[in-house]
């Protein structure tokens, strides 16, 4: 056991912030982290379904709060920052929340540019605006980052250019942040998800079956693994959770 | 390709429910079938050191194997907590089973807490697929409660309770196997003596082997047949299995763990040191490029490790010496008797 693991399991409490919380993939990350012990602050544009998440939670033990705010805007994030809520310290940022763009999916070559700003905005500005917000509150904690990546990020799919060109980028903004927040004890680790039966991907294949993807419950066991490992070793990786197998390079 | 596939009937008495010692024979007294191009010879495993060549590499888990069995209570009742595998940071998949023959599920409902000893298991959530098997945060020194109250992980076919070293293989060094990587049981300090007598060579891997369960294997396709679990293949492993196979001499994995880690590391032109954890599956349609030949245990119908082994020498080269196991009356499982395969072309 790393010093460092046995610090952040002695401390009294760990928290966790999570983006696009009320549903998917977001809401299996949460709901594992409410029940793993983590403080939770859930982040999600609709406060209905964000509210409702996290009754649930709250009637098993979780310890919630909920903000209804657009990671993609000024104001959504200037909200996200003044919940005043880890002032000792945040141990988990995962910016999850994506945008796909048009449904259905639309080449690049005709794609409406403020589409394409939209994207951006929501994938790309929003993770890169809540590190600089939270930076502090991070490294108080050696915390982590994880930003949710895609297959489109390197697959060059068509239809796929506008979500898959944000996320490439994000990709090499973890790459950058990991460099530049070392000294800060923060680590940065991008994730592909893989294809999961999610309202995104339903989004970009609108009225066709998706019921052959899997739940994102399947990447349970790679959450498990990946809040096991300290986090200096992961800083600077991306990681496919429904790969053949996870690892860190002796 | 559907499990049911892979199915064959395999007489119910022909599982071992005691360690060979119990039976009156040493360890490397047990069965030993040989499966090649030329079909399948009978013999004992001490002929091991003469069914293989000078230059063979054999690589062997050196996983050693844990107390994982907790006798544990929560809300519904006592029941035994078998630890599979650990996370880090605390968390454990786990297996609640009633008793050594009667599998769970036991049931949890929110905030409940699981006592083990001294040690507070928190659930957390289900193992996708596999509802019998947990998530579980441990508060407390799960170490100690596995030296003070641990027993090996038993199923209802092996008779009585055996101490830990009969779980051990002779290559044991590394702590953290839920179940005994059994393909190397029979191997003795001699044995290994004479092997290197006769020039062939051993390499080490780590893979850490979670609970077997069978009852616990998933039949929705879209859930992988193996779940992950840690594994080491470090530098010198990885050279000498890469001049081996440079060279023309043959690597043998000892057991379907050692073959899994071995098949991770390998990359395009050679295998690399690497660590981590894997679930690579391996059945029919994925080629098997890291070794020629397979020692391990005979496996059940329906199983992944039948999947396994059809992918590895060819569905009809193993139907053939299951045949022929089950007609002179090899005997199953961890305790029983075992086999060494061939790749076709590779002996």
């Amino acid at each position: 056991m790393t010093p460092r693991a046995t610090r952040r399991r002695n401390a009294p409490e760990r928290s966790a912030l999570v983006t696009g919380a009320s549903r998917g993939l977001g809401a299996v990350v949460a709901r594992f982290l409410g029940a793993e012990g983590y403080d939770l602050v859930l982040v999600a544009r609709e406060r209905g379904p964000l509210e409702s998440f996290a009754g649930e939670l709250r009637s098993k033990g979780a310890t919630v709060r909920t903000v209804a705010a657009d990671v993609g805007s000024d104001a959504g994030r200037k909200l996200i920052a003044s919940t005043g809520a880890f002032e000792t310290g945040l141990d988990l940022l995962v910016n999850n929340a994506s945008e796909l763009g048009p449904s259905p999916l639309r080449p690049l070559a005709s794609v409406a540019l403020e589409d394409l700003e939209r994207v951006y905005r929501t994938n790309v500005v929003g993770p890169i605006g809540l590190v600089q917000a939270f930076r502090p509150a991070l490294a108080r904690r050696s915390g982590l980052v994880v930003n949710i990546s895609s297959d489109a990020a390197i697959g060059g799919y068509p239809g796929w250019g506008c979500y898959g060109a944000s996320k490439a980028a994000l990709d090499l903004v973890s790459l950058t942040l990991a460099h530049e927040l070392a000294s800060d004890g923060i680590g940065i680790v991008a994730v592909d998800p893989g294809d999961l039966r999610t309202t995104l991907h339903q989004a970009a294949y609108p009225g066709e079956d998706i019921s052959d993807r899997p739940l994102p419950e399947i990447t349970l066991p790679f959450w498990a693994w990946l809040l096991g490992q300290p986090h200096d070793a992961l800083s600077g990786r991306r990681f496919r959770a429904q790969a053949e197998h996870w690892g860190i390079p002796a | 390709m559907m499990r049911a596939s892979f199915d064959f009937d395999r007489p119910r008495e022909l599982e071992a429910k005691s360690p060979p010692e119990d039976r009156g024979l040493g360890r490397d007294g047990v069965r030993l079938l040989t499966t090649g191009d030329l079909g399948s010879e009978n013999g004992r495993f001490a002929d091991l050191p003469g069914r293989l060549r000078p230059g063979d590499l054999l690589v062997v888990n050196e996983s050693a194997t844990l107390p994982a069995s907790l006798p544990a209570h929560s809300a519904a009742g006592p029941f035994l907590l078998n630890l599979s595998t650990y996370y880090g940071d605390g968390v454990w998949l786990a297996e609640p089973r009633w008793a050594v023959g009667r599998p769970g599920p036991v049931p949890f409902a929110p905030g409940d807490e699981v006592r083990a000893g001294a040690v507070r298991f928190r659930p957390i959530a289900p193992y996708p697929g596999i509802p019998r098997l947990w998530f579980f945060r441990a508060m407390g020194d799960v170490g100690d409660a596995m030296a003070r109250f641990g027993r090996p992980i038993r199923y209802g076919y092996v008779d009585t309770a055996h101490d830990l070293g009969a779980y051990q293989t002779v290559f044991a060094r590394v702590p953290g196997s839920a179940e005994m990587p059994s393909a190397a049981r029979p191997f003795t300090p001699q044995l290994v003596e004479r092997l290197g007598r006769r020039g062939v060579r051993i390499a080490r891997v780590v893979l850490h082997a979670g609970v077997s369960s069978l009852e616990s294997e998933p039949d929705r396709p879209e859930i992988p047949p193996v779940y992950p679990e840690p594994f080491e293949v470090r530098a010198a492993t990885a050279e000498a299995v890469t001049r081996a196979r440079a060279e023309g001499h043959r690597v043998i994995a000892v057991g379907t763990t050692a073959l899994r880690a071995l098949e991770t590391a390998w990359t395009y032109g050679g295998m690399v040191a690497a660590r981590g954890f894997t679930q690579l599956t391996l059945g029919p349609g994925r080629e098997v490029r890291s070794a020629d030949g397979l020692l391990t245990g005979l496996h059940d119908p329906r199983t992944s490790h039948l999947a396994l082994l059809f992918g590895f020498a060819g569905e009809a080269r193993v139907r053939a010496a299951y045949a022929e196991a089950i007609r002179a009356g090899y005997l199953w499982h961890e305790f029983g008797d075992s086999h060494l395969v061939w790749r076709p072309g590779a002996g």
